[in-house]
């Protein structure tokens, strides 16, 4: 990979990028991308459903890479292509698919009016920092980075040399960063199992133990008045089987409403 | 036409993020949102390593990838841990928590 | 590869002595994650106790050895300028580690409530059947220990950070565990979950200003050290606004971390729902990374620019100190009322910040560590007061406490004064020494708000002892357990201390004021 970047590749894309102004190549690609990436930005912010929003930040985050690279940054620009739109959104959309992909917004707002005035707050503060920025830097010229990519023979030597010199101990210690993350999904994650999987003789031979009730347990009640999971059923007997609830239900008495006959046969509605 | 016009469109972006935070309600999203805001800075990183000419500004970009991607880890799982929970992922949900 | 490469790279000069504590804990951490890793499981939670107390304590003598080796006077810049190793940093150290000594004594607890505060297997969904049974059998998990060694490590390397992308690393390094451990409580599960995916965006969010505002700060400086943005800041050829833009996106960032009004939103919350043991560390040992980070960032980065940004900075802590305290007398439950309470603090701490003066570095540090004793004694009394669900904290359930359990009872209502600023406390003297600073650094106008604060502050504090004693206790009233020797261990070091620094404060306050010098 560093000898691809450093030799023909980087070559060409360095070529692209002019020190200060930006050549007319540069600026056709900032409109066309740019334009692609604030109207993807806007779209997976007002996207009702999650999936249509992961993809569109996926585009987002491919026309920043192409900035980077246009902007004499070829590693970076691969880095984010690869790291970003590569593995961090397609963990998102995993994400977004185990916890089921129809995970929408409800459209109604808790707390009225908030809509309007986040939008607001967006608006207002990109005006300062629009408007902040380029009154601060106006016109200025770019220095460009040709000399600082050609002292250490190209781009990824140059950042090679800063990240192990003045930037070594932050390097370092995002090793800490990496083993937490790796702790913290393990500890959300990974469900022990206790003791020995029991063989299918084992079960077979528990089920028929004394005291145990070999056939399948009793579905909860199914009766014209309620098909509720609360309802126990009832047994051939009368009784009711405790067995045939789970135990997380609070089993519930039916309350007179609850028995009144629905009129379902005649069609008649709630008097 | 100078490399202003990039921060310009960071600046934009990092706000769009923003907005994504404050409106949306799905957890997911709003991380979503997060993950724009970072880029929108990133961004400005590397015009800025342009506009110094020093590549200091590259670096951090990186940095900042690397703490993005194990934030990452750590916030879906969290918010995984406790979508099987309650099977929805939406942050007024957290009904228990009030002012 | 190539050779010209390797020739003119050098490995800037590392002083491992220097940075020891750092790279104790956080070493130390890895031993913890091997650990549990390979040990069997009745194993894991001695050994675990041990790792982490030992990784303190060594951290902490080292700090100490440091400190005597004049480190405190002659500070020095280490790998590459990254880090600086001078008297606030060192100081900021070692209270981050005694703090998170006490701290560690409260998670470790076991006994107050059988297996310990934290859920056995967090992957098993709350409210399953599978859930309950491991909420009755089986202890705690044990990754807790590691985790909070790695967030202490952070706080350590946040504090002596000297360029901001150290910073916003080592911010990273602390704020990822105390997410995760926030997830853990083994009783209300899912109060805890959500209070964890709270903190979580919010604090992401919070990074993603930092982020943008180290990148204006970059433009601006074109570095990222301090002392280069200190003079960009007299000398730059480019726009002051800029910087401005940048120092405000920062300020976002490191605010939220000190709770301060308008970016305190996730505090009661988040406080109420984790495992009260790491409520304690947050309130604790994040107040102080969080206020080491705003010291040293004010005073080595932007002390030239004061005259611009300390008006702005001065409203923020008005409206900490106020809001705070109005919204602590509404409280119902105690643990959101210390929330409060400590929100309100940390309007006192930057109003010490904010004299901008020597005396104000040292009455910032030694009011740091006064009120860190304090809270993490109130919460270790939180957790003893329990029902069938756990610990009881709505606050019509402390109601005749006095009578049931005059100990408790007392220990909290000295520490409940010590957090009015009753005299012979350490809560008296900590705020004496920031508003004194304050009134010398010309902030009168933050001083008064700060003691009408206090004043206001004063009723929900004097609430709760009336209801301990004055009322009567309900007939289901909460049992008061006995405390564990750990447990006891913390709740006698944090009364202790706060009698201690009452009475006789300068003992710290000297230390604190030998140490208030940032090396540059």
């Amino acid at each position: 990979m560093t000898h691809v970047l450093a030799h023909p590749l980087a070559g060409q894309v360095l070529a692209l990028a002019s020190p200060g102004a930006m050549g007319t190549g540069e600026k056709v690609a900032f409109w066309v991308l740019g334009i692609i990436a604030l109207g993807c930005a806007i779209a997976m912010v007002a996207a009702r459903n999650a999936m249509h929003s992961a993809l569109f930040l996926v585009v987002t985050m491919f026309c920043l890479g192409i900035f980077y690279i246009i902007q004499a940054g070829p590693f970076i620009g691969m880095a984010q292509i690869i790291v970003y739109t590569g593995a961090i959104m397609m963990l998102f959309l995993f994400v977004l698919m185990l916890v089921g992909r129809d995970v929408s917004d409800s459209l109604i707002e808790t707390l009225r009016g908030q809509r309007t005035a986040g939008i607001l707050v967006g608006l207002g503060l990109a005006g300062l920092l629009g408007g902040g920025i380029a009154r601060a830097l106006g016109s200025i010229d770019a220095k460009g980075l040709e000399q600082a990519n050609a002292t250490h023979g190209g781009n990824v030597p140059g950042l090679a040399a800063l990240m192990f010199t003045r930037y070594v101990f932050a390097f370092e210690v995002t090793s800490a960063l990496l083993i937490t993350a790796a702790v913290g999904a393990m500890i959300l994650a990974h469900v022990q199992r206790n003791g020995e999987k029991k063989t299918q003789k084992e079960q077979s031979r528990e089920r028929f133990a004394e005291g145990n009730h070999p056939a399948p347990k009793a579905g909860p009640g199914v009766f014209a008045h309620s098909n509720s999971v609360a309802t126990p059923a009832i047994l051939p007997d009368g009784t009711r089987s405790a067995r045939s609830i789970s135990p997380l239900v609070e089993p519930r008495e039916l309350t007179a409403e609850d028995t009144r006959p629905k009129d379902t046969l005649t069609g008649g509605g709630n008097q | 036409m100078t490399p202003t016009y990039y921060l310009v469109l960071s600046a934009a972006l990092f706000c769009v993020g923003a907005v994504g935070v404050l409106i949306r309600r799905n957890a997911i999203v709003v991380f979503m949102s997060v993950e724009l805001m970072l880029n929108a800075g990133n961004l400005a990183l590397v015009t800025f390593a342009r506009i110094n000419g020093s590549l200091d500004g590259q670096i951090m970009a990186f940095f900042v990838m690397v703490v993005a991607a194990a934030e990452v880890v750590v916030g879906l799982a969290i918010i995984m841990s406790i979508f099987r929970t309650r099977r929805s992922a939406s942050v007024d949900d957290s009904n228990l928590l009030k002012y | 590869m190539n050779p010209v490469l390797a020739a003119d790279i050098t490995l800037p000069h590392i002083n491992y002595g220097a940075i020891a504590p750092i790279l104790i804990l956080l070493g130390m951490a890895c031993v913890g994650v091997l650990a549990e890793a390979f040990l069997p499981r009745t194993l894991r939670y001695p050994v675990q106790v041990l790792v982490s107390l030992v990784a303190q304590v060594a951290g902490l003598a080292t700090i100490i050895g440091l400190a005597l080796s004049n480190y405190a006077k002659k500070p020095t810049l280490t790998a590459g300028d990254a880090l600086a190793v001078d008297g606030p940093g060192l100081f900021l150290q070692g209270a981050v580690l005694v703090l998170g000594i006490v701290a560690t004594l409260l998670i470790a607890e076991r006994s107050v409530e059988r297996g310990g505060a934290f859920v056995a297997q967090a992957a098993v969904t709350a409210g399953s059947e599978a859930d309950a049974e491991q909420a009755r059998r089986q202890p705690s998990q044990t990754e807790i220990f590691p985790l909070s060694l790695f967030a202490l490590g952070g706080m350590m390397l946040f504090v002596s950070a000297n360029d901001l992308l150290t910073m916003f690393v080592a911010l990273e390094v602390f704020s990822l565990p105390l997410y995760l451990m926030c997830a853990l409580a083994r009783r209300r599960r899912l109060l805890s979950q959500e209070a964890a995916v709270k903190y979580f965006l919010l604090g992401a969010f919070s990074s993603a200003f930092f982020v943008y505002g180290i990148a204006m700060l970059y433009g601006f400086a074109g570095s990222v050290k301090f002392h280069d943005i200190a003079v960009a800041a007299i000398s730059s050829g480019k726009s002051d606004l800029l910087m401005f833009i940048g120092l405000a996106m920062l300020a976002i960032g490191l605010l939220f971390k000190a709770a301060a009004v308008p970016f305190h939103v996730w505090t009661p919350d988040v406080y109420q729902g984790a495992p009260t043991p790491v409520t304690a560390l947050m309130a604790s040992c994040t107040k102080v990374a969080a206020f080491g980070g705003i010291l040293r960032i004010f005073y080595v980065a932007f002390l030239d620019s004061r005259w611009d940004w300390r008006p702005v900075i001065g409203v923020i802590a008005v409206l900490t100190m106020v809001i705070g305290a109005i919204l602590a007398v509404t409280q119902t439950d105690i643990k959101r009322l210390l929330a409060y309470s400590s929100i309100a603090n940390a309007g006192y701490v930057l109003t010490g910040v904010l004299a901008m003066q020597k005396d104000g570095i040292s009455s910032s540090l030694f009011y740091l560590v006064t009120y860190g004793f304090t809270v993490l004694a109130a919460f270790g009394l939180v957790t003893l007061v329990r029902d069938q669900d756990g610990e009881a904290t709505h606050l019509s359930r402390w109601a005749g406490l006095g009578r049931k359990a005059p100990v408790l009872a007392g220990v909290f209502t000295f520490l409940m004064l010590s957090f009015a600023g009753i005299p012979l406390t350490s809560g008296f003297t900590g705020k004496f020494a920031v508003f004194s600073a304050a009134l010398g650094g010309g902030q009168t106008t933050l001083v008064i708000f700060g003691v009408l604060s206090s004043v206001l502050l004063a009723f929900p504090y004097l609430r709760v002892v009336v209801l301990m004693y004055l009322q009567e206790p309900a007939a289901d009233a909460p049992t008061v357990a006995v405390p564990g020797a750990l447990t006891s261990a913390a709740l006698a070091i944090g009364a202790i201390v706060t009698l201690l620094l009452g009475v006789w404060p300068s003992v710290l306050l000297d230390v604190a004021n030998s140490a208030a010098q940032f090396v540059g």
